[in-house]
């Protein structure tokens, strides 16, 4: 089963995120890091497959986390989950620094496992 | 179910892949000129005055083109010549994609429909402001979002009531606020009753029943539903061609007296109406022309 690192700061985000990944069946939720710093420190320690994770986020925000994961481990795949995934300069920086994909909020469940599962 | 551009729309349905989307935006960026280098192109600045007047906009809040007429060194006519050179020249994204081999034009016309229609209840709808405030598209824009988000996300049947300005805000059960940056500067707040944050935060969680949440819970589903409808409104700000930033969301707790508008802003209140006797409130503070920041 493949492993799923959450990295929002929000609580209500993490709960919906941890509820669709365990009840799919298909992915185990591995912890929840509140910012970037956290969620480097967590992909050293739980080592997940995949990464779903805020842009912005108080301390280090999402995408500055994204260029240190993308240096740091070539094989974490990593998800934005975020507010901003409409705004263009925004999405298109996320692709290049190496995310998988880019999922807008408010998001449903469907389309959570669907870029999940094409990982 | 959020505002989305239509390279995000087509990768988010997996019809083309990130690494097609990415090819295109790469050919967008070549091809489409930004002011300074259109100016160029066409022989009407030198390097040198773009330089000048970038230096210039250090200090100042104005584009670059109203820059080089207000110096002289371009005239109004030239002006439009650029603007209008740059919008017939602009290479959109579905043309890109059809041009690096992701799309057929069928497809993309196809695909451009089912966008246009996943799209639709986003479309603005006209809100009335008082006169005199700064930037007022932006703000119209926000407020019918805003509306559009309580209906989609939160399912919360409302009616909107006539926006008025304020100096202070009443106090409610929980207000969250996050600031907005970049072309603008405001203040972004909702409140609510303690009610409607128990409806906010069911359909935040998707539970039936929230009565066993944590405080920090529910007042944590109110700041992210402020996220996603400002993230929403940077979005679609974006697609107008304006930047607005934003900040984490935070939640504020004013005394009985409630907050005063800070200097420098308009207050700006769009009572909702949703529950009997429940009350919901969206707030902007809009920076004035030349006050000072939050």
């Amino acid at each position: 089963m493949k492993k799923v690192l959450v990295v929002d700061d929000s609580l209500s985000v993490a709960r919906q995120l941890e509820k669709i990944i365990s009840e799919s069946g298909e992915f185990t939720c591995v912890g929840h890091a509140k910012n970037g710093a956290e969620a480097i420190k967590m992909n050293h320690a739980e080592d997940p497959d995949i990464i779903c994770m805020d842009m912005n986020m108080p301390g280090m925000d999402g995408l500055t986390a994204l260029r240190s994961l993308s240096m740091l481990d070539k094989e974490v795949k990593v998800v934005m989950v975020t507010s901003l995934g409409g705004v263009v300069d925004k999405f298109t920086e996320a692709l290049k620094l190496g995310a998988k994909n880019v999922i807008s909020k408010p998001f449903e469940a469907d389309v959570v496992l669907k870029i999940l599962r094409g990982l | 179910m959020a505002v989305k551009f239509f390279g995000q729309f087509l990768v988010e349905k997996g019809i083309v892949s990130r690494e097609a989307l990415l090819k295109a935006i790469e050919l967008q960026e070549q091809k489409n000129l930004k002011f300074g280098e259109m100016a160029l192109a066409m022989g009407y600045v030198t390097q040198d005055d773009i330089t000048r007047a970038h230096h210039a906009q250090l200090s100042r809040d104005i584009k670059l083109g109203d820059l080089l007429v207000e110096i002289g060194i371009l005239t109004l006519n030239q002006l439009n010549e650029i603007i209008t050179r740059q919008k017939n020249n602009h290479l959109y994204i579905g043309e890109a994609l059809v041009l690096v081999g992701a799309l057929s034009n069928e497809q993309l016309q196809q695909h451009l429909d089912g966008f246009k229609a996943d799209q639709a209840p986003y479309i603005s709808d006209r809100v009335e402001l008082p006169r005199g405030i700064s930037n007022p598209e932006v703000w119209e824009m926000a407020a019918d979002l805003t509306y559009k988000m309580i209906t989609r996300v939160l399912g919360l049947p409302f009616r909107a009531g006539k926006c008025h300005t304020i100096s202070t805000v009443a106090t409610n059960f929980v207000m969250a606020a996050m600031d907005l940056s970049g072309e603008v500067d405001a203040r972004f707040i909702i409140s609510v009753s303690q009610e409607l944050q128990k409806s906010v935060a069911k359909a935040i969680l998707g539970e039936a029943s929230v009565d066993n949440e944590p405080p920090e819970v529910l007042e944590d589903t109110v700041m992210e539903f402020v996220n996603v409808v400002c993230g929403n409104i940077a979005a679609k700000a974006s697609q107008a061609g304006r930047i607005v930033n934003i900040n984490p969301p935070v939640t504020i707790r004013p005394d009985v007296a409630g907050l005063a508008v800070p200097a420098g802003y308009t207050g700006l209140c769009f009572p909702i109406l949703a529950n009997e006797g429940e009350t919901m409130q969206l707030v902007l503070f809009v920076k004035e022309l030349g006050g000072k920041n939050l």
